[in-house]
């Protein structure tokens, strides 16, 4: 893991704990992330962003993250029974909508022109949200949810893994 | 074809290069694309009216073609040249049934359709720049836009978007280093409908070995290595990002380009890769 995906990390947790969502799986190439955030997890999760700043200085960056009890972090040769379906507790009510395939994420049809999508905006399931580049093939990502975009994790123009999470909603 | 000519340089003005779409049914009888060809004098881009078509049900091997384009596209805010008269801009429909990331191959597959069309119709070998551009001597003439949109586990639909330069006898000053025609490097003018009924038939194998034969994505890297001048050893500047440097090194299982940096081996998943002339690679 990269001081840029830890540094990723390190924001998604933060998003995590805001939105008060219990568990997390993220698959992105052989990494495979689980977090679970222990109940009335505010010190945990404050002790987690504390470990994982200290780990980003480390070469051995995985390994330090895999000793911290609430996340393990695996590679896809190990066991991936953690890796769930629904990477999102239903109750929180939000849907992290992932990138099918490996590629540059673009926010507009084309450089220059508006965002597909904003956060805050309100999207229909089937509604297209970015493009996600690959050997000049352009892939339209639909929303699999309907309702109200509360975070983009990745900005236009950077790369994206299969799985990678691009946005999430807030379902209605 | 062969050298009997089976496709002759037509002797007409290059403005005379029509289409006859009812010959080009009889000519494609047995394959998806019969009775499916619609022809537009003029269009904004044969892309986005195949993918709105696409969106609004139109079936598997719908094709449109124009003889002008006014709103061409090539990748992000490239435009593609498409005057009347001058080149063929096709798009086809496929409803391919394939995961999202196996429609990677589609991509590869189109340029080596075209590839194998071109010559067919012109005996002309042209090299593969990756992923789908092709390019006679350093100049290219062909583009592929491939428009996909895809549920998490399944394509709904794909539009492979080709732009050939056929009649051009002259670029703009500021392309003239970059682009040709099968006009500027043959001295003739090919017919339009030769390569388009070449085209259709060699993409209709690519698209059905891909869906049906096993081993068919081993197929299409060993052929790419064999086409392209681009694969391996080739000095490249990469527009991905912040931008790279670095020698070519071959393709990765998926069928990425893979190039040997100062900082050790890149993945290329999307940038446009050109020659680079600077002296020093770093």
């Amino acid at each position: 893991m990269n001081p840029e995906e830890m540094k990723e990390l390190k924001e998604l947790i933060e998003f995590l704990k805001e939105n008060k969502i219990g568990e997390f799986d993220l698959e992105r190439g052989d990494l495979k992330v689980r977090i679970k955030f222990a109940q009335e997890g505010g010190a945990d999760a404050a002790g987690l962003a504390r470990l994982l700043a200290a780990a980003q200085q480390s070469v051995a960056a995985p390994a330090v993250v895999s000793t911290v009890p609430v996340v393990h972090a695996v590679h896809a040769s190990a066991p991936a029974s953690a890796a769930a379906e629904a990477p999102v507790d239903e109750n929180a009510g939000l849907h992290i909508v992932k990138s099918p395939i490996v590629g540059t994420f673009y926010e507009s049809p084309s450089p220059g022109t508006p965002a597909f999508v904003k956060v805050g905006d309100q999207v229909e399931n089937g509604q297209v949200l970015c493009i996600v580049e690959a050997m000049k093939l352009m892939n339209e990502i639909e929303s699999d949810a309907t309702g109200e975009v509360v975070k983009r994790f990745v900005q236009s123009g950077q790369p994206v893994e299969y799985g990678q999470p691009l946005f999430a909603v807030r379902q209605r | 074809m062969d050298q009997s000519g089976r496709y002759s340089p037509q002797s007409a003005p290059a403005t005379e290069d029509g289409f006859d779409l009812a010959a080009a049914d009889a000519a494609l009888a047995g394959t998806p694309f019969a009775g499916k060809l619609r022809y537009f004098p003029t269009i904004h881009s044969t892309n986005t009216y195949a993918m709105q078509q696409a969106d609004a049900g139109a079936p598997e091997g719908m094709v449109y073609l124009a003889d002008e384009q006014t709103a061409g596209r090539g990748r992000g805010a490239h435009a593609w040249s498409s005057p009347p008269g001058s080149g063929l801009y096709v798009s086809v429909l496929l409803r391919p049934r394939m995961a999202p990331a196996d429609a990677l191959w589609l991509s590869l597959a189109a340029g080596l359709a075209v590839r194998a069309a071109v010559e067919e119709v012109t005996s002309l070998r042209a090299d593969l720049r990756w992923p789908n551009d092709l390019l006679l001597g350093r100049r290219k003439f062909c583009g592929i836009l491939t428009e996909l949109n895809a549920e998490v586990t399944r394509v709904r639909h794909a539009v492979v978007g080709i732009g050939i330069n056929v009649h051009q006898e002259q670029f703009p000053e500021e392309l003239r280093t970059l682009a040709t025609s099968l006009c500027i490097e043959t001295g003739r003018n090919w017919a339009r409908q030769d390569l388009l009924l070449a085209l259709l038939q060699s993409l209709q194998r690519e698209v059905s070995a891909l869906t049906s034969a096993t081993n068919h994505a081993e197929s299409i890297l060993r052929r790419l290595e064999g086409a392209s001048s681009w694969i391996r050893g080739r000095r490249v500047r990469v527009e991905e990002g912040e931008g790279f440097s670095g020698i070519t090194e071959g393709l990765d299982a998926r069928g990425f380009l893979v190039v040997r940096t100062a900082e050790g081996l890149r993945t290329v998943y999307s940038g446009g890769v050109r020659e680079d002339h600077s002296a020093t690679v770093r």
